[in-house]
């Protein structure tokens, strides 16, 4: 599980914290990872965590975590990978964002909702310091006043 | 007096392991040995932060700590009260079941926000009761009042016979509407009374959020605490001495409901659900606890296994958890009785810790109707200073009280039972947010009267 938040964190450009706290009662990640598993196979699966667990070492001393992560991030989807490996971590990265599962044909990309609270926890309105349609954690009258910081949404200085 | 022997003793140790726990809190949550001992502990004190036990400490460790937090609160709230609302520090607790408690002698939502917007009587002092209350005849309210409190206060009045949002009403077995009543402590009814709260010109004048005092376990402050009770009348075929149970006048309230006429009567009532609201140091979003009587209603998918429920008739075929048909009147005697299920299990550190306080209470005081209460579960902010979610992303996500949210259980996100979540949503009567407490909301005014 370990390596599949920080693989998700480095796609997703989300702190490891922000999408998976240590005290998560929400826990979108174990349906996530039990829904990427089940789609791509034990094979691509492993293989892609594998992966990262080998790029994922330490910052060099020169290099701060996040840009450690962008450089993990590109090699994660370097077409070297294969296009089907490549994809995976494409899809990895819509269902964190969206709450749902995609599925490709050709020019075309149709989705899937995986439940209710995928659909509260997708990451895209969250980058938008806003919340999904029909639910909201914000107060009267926020609409009025201007959002927290973006880094109070993805836990990282950007 | 039916104390024993081994009843004095366990009480002695548990005041000493109250001791110990006490200076457990002032270590802060951090590497904390397990102290399962400390799990049971029957004291007057208030706590003001949880003792954390876990190491490490998780999502079930604090959770267990926050539902011991529970226990505490509600035992020391349910604490025999003298005369003034403070604790009998030398009672034991669970010897005298109808005697009041300690927040029993708090204000009511009734008392607070009075008919145009008029200033509160000074704590301590006894509220107008309800007009239509002046004809119960002085005997029976001697009586009552001897009965309940003996020590002179007004029974409570319970002026309110439906759940939140217009969900309805609960009827019990005898086809009685269930009654409610919100109550604040001394610390929440300064704080609206100083700031002038309690009417919608004093609301409009302080323009800007309210901010409600928290317990802060550094000074030992209590901070502001709000409770919820509901009552079902003792008669029928409800057996008084299975519960907590007070003289009050229940009241049908004609603001509640449309065509309800005022009408009031002394009545011996047994307490069913019980939340506690508490704003603490660590947990801006307030800490909520909710209790029920052990027989209100099965669980779906667990036995039915109990002879009697106080909600729930095995053999009607009334449709689960959906209240009666309107027009809604609490004046209706016979209504179909709500049949009700809990829809989310308790959970299993929960059920565990309900039966080691069940035990300890009945060995304090055999019999004790207080072994007859169980907690549902806490909600707390994991997250309190979370800035882009200010509900503290809190955990459970869901929690309801099937007296008091019978009709909104469930895990459908905005539509089931989520106290913080809710009460996030809460303002005062200007649009400003009230500090999760819907009870600001009440203040009338001057104005609006004019305007009607």
């Amino acid at each position: 599980m370990n390596n599949f938040v920080g693989l998700s964190a480095v796609l997703t450009g989300f702190a490891a914290a922000t999408i998976a706290p240590a005290i998560d009662p929400i826990n979108i990640k174990a349906e996530y990872y039990a829904k990427f598993q089940a789609e791509i196979g034990n094979n691509l699966f492993f293989q892609i965590l594998s992966d990262f667990q080998t790029r994922n070492t330490p910052p060099g001393s020169n290099q701060t975590q996040e840009e450690k992560n962008q450089l993990i991030g590109e090699a994660m989807l370097a077409g070297s990978n294969g296009e089907n490996y490549v994809m995976s971590c494409r899809k990895l990265i819509f269902l964190w964002y969206s709450g749902a599962w995609p599925t490709v044909d050709g020019d075309t990309t149709s989705s899937q909702m995986l439940s209710a609270k995928s659909y509260t926890q997708g990451l895209a309105w969250q980058v938008m310091q806003s919340h999904p349609m029909g639910d909201s954690n914000y107060r009267y009258g926020y609409w009025a006043k201007e959002p927290a910081d973006l880094s109070g949404y993805t836990g990282n200085n950007n | 007096m039916k104390l024993t022997f081994k009843a004095l003793i366990l009480f002695i140790s548990l005041m000493l392991l109250h001791a110990c726990s006490s200076k457990k809190e002032k270590k802060g949550y951090a590497n904390l040995p397990p102290a399962n001992s400390s799990d049971v502990v029957i004291s007057s004190t208030i706590p003001t932060q949880i003792t954390s036990t876990g190491d490490p400490v998780t999502l079930e460790s604090l959770q267990h700590d926050f539902d011991v937090l529970s226990w505490q609160s509600f035992i020391a709230l349910n604490w025999p009260a003298n005369a003034d609302g403070t604790p009998k520090e030398n009672a034991i607790f669970g010897a005298n079941e109808s005697g009041m408690t300690v927040w029993q002698s708090w204000k009511s939502s009734r008392e607070i926000f009075l008919p145009h917007g008029k200033k509160p009587n000074a704590w301590g002092e006894v509220e107008n009761i309800p007009i239509v209350c002046d004809s119960i005849s002085a005997e029976d309210l001697e009586k009552g009042i001897i009965t309940l409190t003996q020590v002179g206060k007004t029974p409570n009045v319970l002026d309110e016979s439906g759940e939140p949002f217009q969900t309805g009403p609960l009827i019990d077995q005898n086809g009685n509407y269930t009654r409610y009543e919100i109550l604040t402590n001394e610390v929440m009814f300064d704080y609206i009374v100083d700031n002038e709260l309690y009417s919608y010109e004093g609301q409009k004048a302080f323009g800007k959020d309210a901010d409600f005092p928290f317990s802060d376990p550094d000074t030992g402050k209590e901070g502001a605490i709000m409770v919820k009770a509901a009552w079902i009348k003792m008669e029928g075929k409800y057996d008084a001495s299975q519960f907590h149970t007070a003289y009050a006048l229940v009241y049908d309230n004609p603001h509640e409901q449309a065509k309800v006429k005022p009408a009031c009567s002394l009545v011996k009532v047994g307490l069913v659900g019980f939340h506690i609201a508490h704003k603490t140091k660590g947990d801006p979003q307030w800490v909520w606890s909710t209790f029920e009587h052990v027989a209100n209603a099965p669980t779906q998918g667990e036995p039915v296994n109990r002879n009697f429920y106080n909600y729930h008739d095995p053999t009607s075929t009334y449709p689960v958890n959906e209240p009666p048909a309107r027009p809604w009147n609490p004046a209706n005697t016979g209504t179909t009785p709500t049949k009700v299920e809990r829809v989310i299990p308790i959970d299993n550190d929960a059920k565990a810790l309900n039966t080691k306080y069940q035990a300890a209470l009945e060995k304090m005081f055999k019999g004790s109707v207080w072994a007859n209460y169980e907690l549902i579960s806490t909600q707390w902010p994991t997250d309190a200073n979370n800035v882009s979610d200010q509900t503290g992303k809190p955990a459970p996500t869901f929690l309801a009280n099937a007296t008091l949210e019978t009709y909104i259980q469930g895990k459908v996100p905005q539509t089931s039972s989520n106290c913080i979540a809710c009460h996030n949503n809460a303002s005062m009567t200007n649009g400003m947010f009230s500090d999760f407490t819907y009870l600001l909301q009440r203040a009338e005014g001057k104005e609006i009267k004019e305007k009607k």
